[in-house]
């Protein structure tokens, strides 16, 4: 297949009798063997299965070339070996679902309604194989050929209850060597389960089986609360033995044991069996010959302080591969790795740049419109269906069409170079295209205004392919209709185009970063080393913030050696400026330009920068509960860690030592989970166990959440005989501090009775809280959420960055977070901040955002209050003073001030109130 | 108007809906003809009047989504 002739209009895949398994649908139904990888790939080309191909296996068929409009298909091509010059490499193999076909207890290969997670977020889809409608017999074709499928098909139903099994190839040594946990599927299963009821309707009986609930990531508690409290989802703390099915019925029979040991018998129509994430075979071997370590579980080595750098030079990893991981964390750990493999190559930056040649523009204002339409068949795509010489025809009567004319494919270079030379020969002023998608191909015709002196936004594209030709093939008179009406309707809009002005964004390429922690110190590094001057201002009289408090790592590193160093390479890096003992007083400004009131002491400075970084961080909450306070027996974490790092010899001498999980976390007050504290107490009951074996330890939890490999310390822990007793939220441990004693009364949840435990050492494992800073929120106009946490821009997408351009979040600030990611969020930071300053000549606003109508204006402030990116704002001085402005760079053109104005005082261009009332009244017209 | 083939007027969001409408396209998903697609930037464009002056101009409905 040419990529470059291809025009994904899939008339091949129409025809083409080779099949084979549908990957990206779990292989739940079958496509053919020339085929495009999933329908939202960018950019939609087609590929032929070299295997499956009966051309290529047989030298039979050819149907495609045949068919093919585009000339696009080239059987001859061979696989090529490329070989790149490259200064550093980005590894992110991924990862691969655990198949569970040899687990002989579940009978996945067996029986039919026993289907993995991957298979059910694809019968879930309304892309896949069902289009989102939840069935039983899932893994049978939707009309089966074979007649012993025929049968099991009639006893299809809608089910009525299903239930997950988690942990599937995690956190098992027994029936297979994974004894990590994979971090994700707690929260997959419980999004499956809501989605589930919400496809099948609301008795839909949802039942997960789980060991510890981990729902350790931001906003994730409360979304688990709220499937147990307001969806009625059960979750029953259970690992099923074993899974029978109903010889007539097909229906699931498991038995299990309840938490009171009683064995309990259901029935379910489906299980779903929550797979783990795994490195397949192949990727060991490809990172075998980079020459890149792993760890037992084949993860990527690397260290808490360099979390993306793998241990050969130059190679940097991210996504599963390094760690188990959710889209956010995959997301962070990708800009990461974009910057540190940027960091040693900015030398080389902007050396292989080439400058575009200009073209100067013709001034169009006030000339007459003279409308070019352009009618492209896409082929068969829209011809096939509608009569596009009728609609080109049809275009030519439309008030101000000069000229209309039919392509085959109007993005081919052929028709562009003709578009270029009708424009400048009619003297086209506005061109209408009538083809796919915008979203798509827009920038491309845009780009052949251009290039014939005409301004970019004198254009108007309407799609009469995804939203016609392809939907409405079986009527194909309907079709031409439509077409026309869409046509009509976009040369309605475009006659009221106007020519629309790019504005040049100044980015002053300071940096300042707010809080010295370990984030804020990451970032600053990175944009240093990348060559940018970078204030640090940290409001305490040295960097380290939190950092300087812990220990170690949960990878056994001592963070006070690697931390000393950090912060003196920062305190030497020539780019960096440390302002200590400094607040911030006042932030006026916006993306490349903010100017802050910074005070020292008693001394006030003014900063000029472009770009800013919060790493406000969190503390510990100082607990209130369990008698703290009132026994020096009775500790934090975090006091804890210093009697560590102090080497406390006292610590070997305890006889008995207590931790309690989740003070002051996943609770109605503060509904999140803190991250990192199971991790931490595990980790220093592993610590007084090396100090003392005969130490009696007992950790008490609701859900040990060590995700990732930090479950292998877990693991360890037991091993060397830490006893962990389970609480729930109603029944909290109750501490008494009685005759000199620290005793601890809990109900045993294995024994199911009460127990009383004597502690020379209470550990509370305490809740990390927000600063809560809504001054510095104010200051940079960035929300914060219920809880006081920093909201960023996208929750999965966007981790880094606020919606606010030009500020960005990393660290404690946006959600707790241990050692090594809020380093690699730091860096992401960083990341995500170099897009702008590389852009720093070539940054240019949308055209297509609001302007104000200054005599209008009824000075109000509603636009002010209401735009979520702080665009419109009371002008300060002028002739206007005290109307609405807006800020051409922060405005994102949505047209939210526009339809909230009451004076009808701002325009949005390009989307104007004239231009889609045109619309409107041009569908009006009676053809 | 013309009464047999246009019913619904739909605004839909350039980022969400429009692409899905494009997606369902790519799909080869069929739905019926009655519907006419206006692109707006966000549903935060949307204002009443153009509510109005659909069903004014004899839409059957009016659909806005993002």
């Amino acid at each position: 297949m040419d990529v470059n002739l291809c025009v994904g209009c899939g008339a091949c895949a129409e025809k083409c009798p080779g099949k084979f398994d549908d990957g990206y649908n779990a292989n739940l139904k079958q496509r053919t063997a020339i085929y495009v990888e999933y329908p939202q790939a960018v950019p939609l080309k087609y590929a032929i299965n070299p295997k499956v191909c009966l051309k290529l296996t047989k030298d039979k068929c050819g149907l495609c070339e045949e068919i093919c409009p585009a000339k696009a298909i080239d059987y001859t091509q061979k696989e090529e070996r490329i070989t790149l010059d490259a200064g550093s490499i980005i590894f992110s193999p991924g990862f691969k679902p655990f198949d569970p076909s040899r687990f002989d207890n579940y009978q996945y290969t067996n029986f039919a309604n026993v289907v993995t997670s991957m298979e059910f977020e694809r019968i879930l889809s309304a892309t896949g194989p069902t289009m989102g409608h939840v069935v039983t017999f899932p893994k049978l074709p939707l009309n089966p050929k074979k007649k012993q499928d025929k049968l099991l098909v009639e006893k299809r139903k809608d089910p009525k209850k299903i239930a997950w099994f988690q942990c599937v190839g995690s956190r098992d040594i027994n029936k297979c060597d994974n004894a990590y946990c994979s971090s994700v599927c707690c929260m997959y299963a419980v999004k499956e389960a809501m989605i589930a009821k919400e496809h099948a309707g609301g008795d839909l009986d949802c039942s997960i089986f789980f060991m510890d609930m981990r729902t350790p990531g931001k906003e994730f508690e409360k979304y688990y609360e709220n499937a147990k409290e307001k969806h009625g989802i059960k979750f029953i703390r259970s690992r099923v033995h074993s899974v029978t099915e109903d010889a007539e019925t097909h229906d699931l029979n498991i038995r299990y044991v309840d938490e009171k040991g009683g064995i309990i018998d259901d029935t379910f129509d489906m299980i779903v069996l929550s797979v783990g994430l795994e490195i397949s075979k192949e990727t060991r071997e490809l990172a075998g010959k980079l020459g890149i370590e792993l760890t037992p579980s084949g993860f990527c080595k690397t260290s808490s302080f360099e979390p993306v750098t793998s241990s050969r030079d130059g190679i940097y990893v991210s996504g599963v591969f390094n760690s188990p991981k959710d889209i956010p964390e995959s997301v962070l750990d990708a800009n990461a790795a974009a910057s540190a493999a940027g960091d040693a190559l900015s030398a080389a930056r902007n050396t292989l740049t080439k400058a575009v040649e200009k073209i100067p523009e013709i001034n169009v204002v006030g000339d007459r419109p003279k409308i070019g339409v352009f009618i492209c068949d896409c082929g068969s795509n829209i011809k096939g269906v509608v009569d596009c010489a009728g609609v080109t025809e049809y275009a030519r009567s439309l008030p101000y069409v000069e000229f209309a004319d039919e392509a085959m494919y109007a993005c081919s270079q052929d028709a562009q170079n003709k578009m270029v030379e009708y424009i400048k020969e009619k003297n086209l002023n506005r061109i209408v295209v009538a083809a796919c998608t915008p979203k798509t191909h827009e920038p491309l015709f845009q780009e052949t205004l251009t290039n014939a002196g005409l301004n970019k936004y004198l254009f108007e594209m309407t799609n009469i392919r995804n939203h016609n030709s392809w939907v409405h093939k079986n009527n194909p008179d309907i079709a031409t209709q439509k077409a026309k009406d869409l046509v009509r309707m976009a040369v309605a809009k475009a006659a009221l185009s106007e020519p629309l002005k790019e504005e040049k964004i100044n980015v002053n390429d300071t940096v300042m970063v707010i809080g010295g922690g370990l984030a804020g110190m990451t970032a600053a590094k990175s944009l240093a080393s990348q060559g940018y001057k970078t204030h640090l201002i940290e409001k305490k009289d040295k960097l380290g913030g939190e950092a300087h408090k812990l220990y170690k790592t949960a990878q056994g590193e001592d963070v006070q050696t690697h931390l000393d160093q950090l912060i003196r390479e920062i305190e030497t890096n020539e780019n960096i400026t440390v302002h200590c003992n400094t607040t911030l007083e006042a932030v006026d400004g916006f993306v490349g330009n903010f100017k802050s009131t910074l005070k020292t002491k008693d001394t006030a400075f003014e900063l000029d920068y472009g770009i800013a970084v919060l790493a406000t961080g969190a503390k510990a909450l100082v607990p209130v509960e369990y008698e703290y306070g009132k026994d020096p027996r009775i500790i934090t974490s975090l006091d804890l860690d210093k009697r560590f790092k102090e080497k406390d010899a006292g610590l070997a001498k305890l006889n008995s030592a207590v931790f309690i999980q989740c003070v002051g976390s996943r609770q109605p007050d503060r509904p999140y989970c803190s991250r990192v504290c199971c991790t931490h107490s595990v980790d220093n009951a592993i610590e007084l166990k090396k100090r003392n074996p005969e130490m009696d330890v007992f950790i008490l939890y609701r859900d040990i959440r060590t995700y990732g490999e930090r479950e292998l310390l877990y693991k360890k822990a037991r091993e060397l005989g830490v006893i962990f007793i389970r609480y729930d939220r109603e029944h909290k441990p109750e501490v008494k501090l009685l005759n000199g004693k620290v005793l601890i009364a809990l109900n045993d949840h294995v024994l199911n009775q009460p127990v009383e435990i004597e502690a020379d050492l209470l550990t509370l494992a305490t809740a990390i809280i927000p600063r809560r800073d809504e001054r510095l929120a104010n200051f940079f106009k960035v929300p914060l959420n219920d809880e006081g946490f920093f909201v960023e821009k996208h929750a999965k997408l966007g981790p880094a960055e606020f919606a606010t351009s030009g500020v960005f979040v990393c660290g404690s600030g946006h959600y707790p977070k241990p050692v090594n990611e809020a380093i690699t969020q730091g860096r992401a930071a960083a990341s995500r901040a170099l897009t702008l300053l590389a852009k720093k000549d070539n940054l240019f606003t949308s055209g297509t955002i609001a302007s104000v109508d200054v005599m209008k204006c009824s000075q109000c402030g509603v636009c002010v209050a209401i735009c979520p990116y702080s665009a419109p704002r009371f002008a300060t001085e002028g002739r206007f003073a005290g109307k609405a402005e807006i800020n051409a760079v922060l405005c994102k053109g949505c047209g939210l001030c526009v339809a909230s104005c009451r004076s009808g005082a701002i325009h949005l261009r390009g989307f104007d109130t004239n231009q889609i009332f045109s619309q409107i009244f041009a569908l009006g017209e009676v053809v | 108007m013309n009464d047999n083939t246009i019913k619904i007027v739909s605004f839909l969001c350039n980022w969400c809906s429009y692409g899905a409408a494009d997606l369902a396209g790519v799909s080869r998903m069929e739905y019926p003809a009655d519907i006419r697609v206006i692109r707006i930037p966000c549903s935060g464009r949307m204002s009443p009047k153009f509510i109005l002056s659909a069903f004014r101009e004899g839409a059957d409905a009016v659909w806005v989504s993002g």
